[in-house]
């Protein structure tokens, strides 16, 4: 008997919580308990480094990974360059033809932000930031990278911190481009949303896009959610199917997103869905 | 006291959750201690405790992640029930009839998890989830149980005896 009154106390005080939170009712108490654990996490994720070596190092050795993990950055960070002047180029010139130079678009502004802990749920793919709507931070903002490739949005906003959703999350959904570095200079245009198994993967491609492995995907501004030519990564496979109603590939993220530790946060780009009328 | 010592280690376990064991991925999951940690202690101290320190351990968590408040306290509350497995004592030993517990507590875990989620409005890929998430949980938390029960039991008081003879009862 006392089993079945626990029982009906626990899942109604935990069902209340849940309606409570869904309301933003309880956030200045998650507030409060990121704040407390905030340092605690922080230096265990410093002294977890060594631990993710050993685990990633079990076949191969530690100074290995850090130093592809160097390289990957800076292959990320040439990859952006390319990818921005590649995209901007071909919008200068549509631009320039069809509707003028629009000049004087002010640069975006950022608000950098630490890493403090990542979502335990392997059903999500999010991580906790030490900034929070007193930094100006507001839910559906866009967050790159310290090497300037999308990694995701603000999601979740207390006063403090904030939580983030990654672009391999499976509720992401990204419109993209892939550059396709054909004559014609076609892009062929997609989504990229993320996947628990594989990571990212692009889907709706037009079937007749001629899409290789290493093409360069960013985003194409459509729907106004986010900033378009962002690099998200390169094209990993492509899934051929002759009677497929559309194309299908697999995406390799330009940054690692299981070892953010600095993002960026564009406060001055309002997504769609922020904007309202 | 006792009970300090069990929001202590569900405090412990919940912020290494969030820190450091993200790196520790086997199987592509990352073991969760504060389920580990719940299971072990309710197998090891009684159905009894574990009515307290399961729903602790379960509210210090949910504080700590971006799902709704209140998702692993509900999440995590079969491991009561699934304790009384430990007074039905199927085996000898409590260690096998731990790690079932544990495994068992995993899959329930996974599965009250992404209803909420999906309930929630999150977009919870439940195949996806279940093999790729929820089926390895349950092997990669046994194998970190292994690691983490020993000690529990080591560290938990001996049972006292409080008398002997024809009929003696032993209360943990």
């Amino acid at each position: 008997m006392r089993l079945l009154w626990w029982t009906l106390a626990v899942v109604s005080v935990s069902l209340t919580s849940i309606i409570l939170s869904e309301n933003r009712t309880l956030d200045p108490l998650q507030n409060l308990s990121l704040t407390i654990t905030a340092p605690l996490e922080n230096g265990l994720r410093d002294l977890a480094e060594p631990v993710s070596d050993f685990f990633q190092g079990l076949f191969n050795r530690g100074d290995l990974v850090r130093e592809n993990e160097r390289l990957r950055q800076e292959l990320e960070r040439l990859r952006a360059q390319a990818a921005a002047t590649e995209d901007t180029e071909r919008r200068l010139q549509d631009l320039e033809e069809a509707l003028g130079v629009k000049k004087g678009q002010p640069d975006s502004e950022f608000v950098i932000a630490d890493v403090i802990a990542q979502d335990p749920s392997g059903f999500k793919r999010a991580l906790a930031i030490n900034r929070g709507s007193k930094d100006g931070l507001d839910e559906g903002m866009v967050v790159l990278s310290k090497s300037g490739s999308l990694v995701g949005t603000v999601s979740l906003v207390y006063d403090e911190f904030s939580w983030l959703r990654l672009v391999s999350d499976p509720s992401s959904a990204v419109n993209i481009a892939v550059l396709t570095g054909d004559e014609q200079g076609s892009e062929p245009r997609g989504v990229a949303t993320g996947d628990l198994r594989i990571g990212l993967s692009l889907e709706l491609l037009p079937t007749g896009a001629q899409i290789a492995e290493g093409d360069l995907v960013t985003t194409s501004g459509l729907g106004g959610n986010y900033p378009s030519a962002l690099l998200l990564g390169s094209v990993k496979s492509v899934e051929e199917k002759p009677q497929a109603l559309s194309k299908r590939a697999t995406l390799e993220p330009a940054a690692d997103l299981s070892s953010l530790d600095t993002v960026l946060i564009i406060i001055n780009f309002r997504p769609a869905r922020l904007s309202g009328p | 006291m006792k009970y300090l010592f069990a929001f202590a280690g569900s405090f412990f376990a919940v912020v290494l959750a969030a820190s450091v064991m993200p790196y520790v991925k086997v199987l592509g999951v990352a073991p969760d201690l504060v389920l580990i940690f719940a299971a072990c202690w309710a197998m090891i101290r009684g159905q009894r405790e574990a009515m307290v320190v399961v729903p602790v351990a379960g509210l210090l968590r949910d504080l700590t992640t971006s799902d709704p408040v209140g998702t692993s306290v509900l999440a995590l509350s079969p491991i009561v029930l699934l304790a009384v497995v430990r007074e039905l004592r199927p085996l000898e030993s409590d260690f096998l009839p731990a790690l079932a517990v544990v495994a068992t507590a995993s899959l329930a875990y996974a599965v009250i998890s992404m209803t909420v989620l999906t309930a929630a409005g999150e977009d919870v890929p439940w195949g996806t989830a279940l093999l790729q998430v929820a089926l390895p949980s349950m092997l990669v938390n046994s194998l970190f149980a292994v690691i983490v029960y020993p000690p529990m039991r080591w560290l938990s008081p001996r049972p006292k005896v409080e008398s002997f003879g024809v009929g003696s009862a032993v209360r943990l």
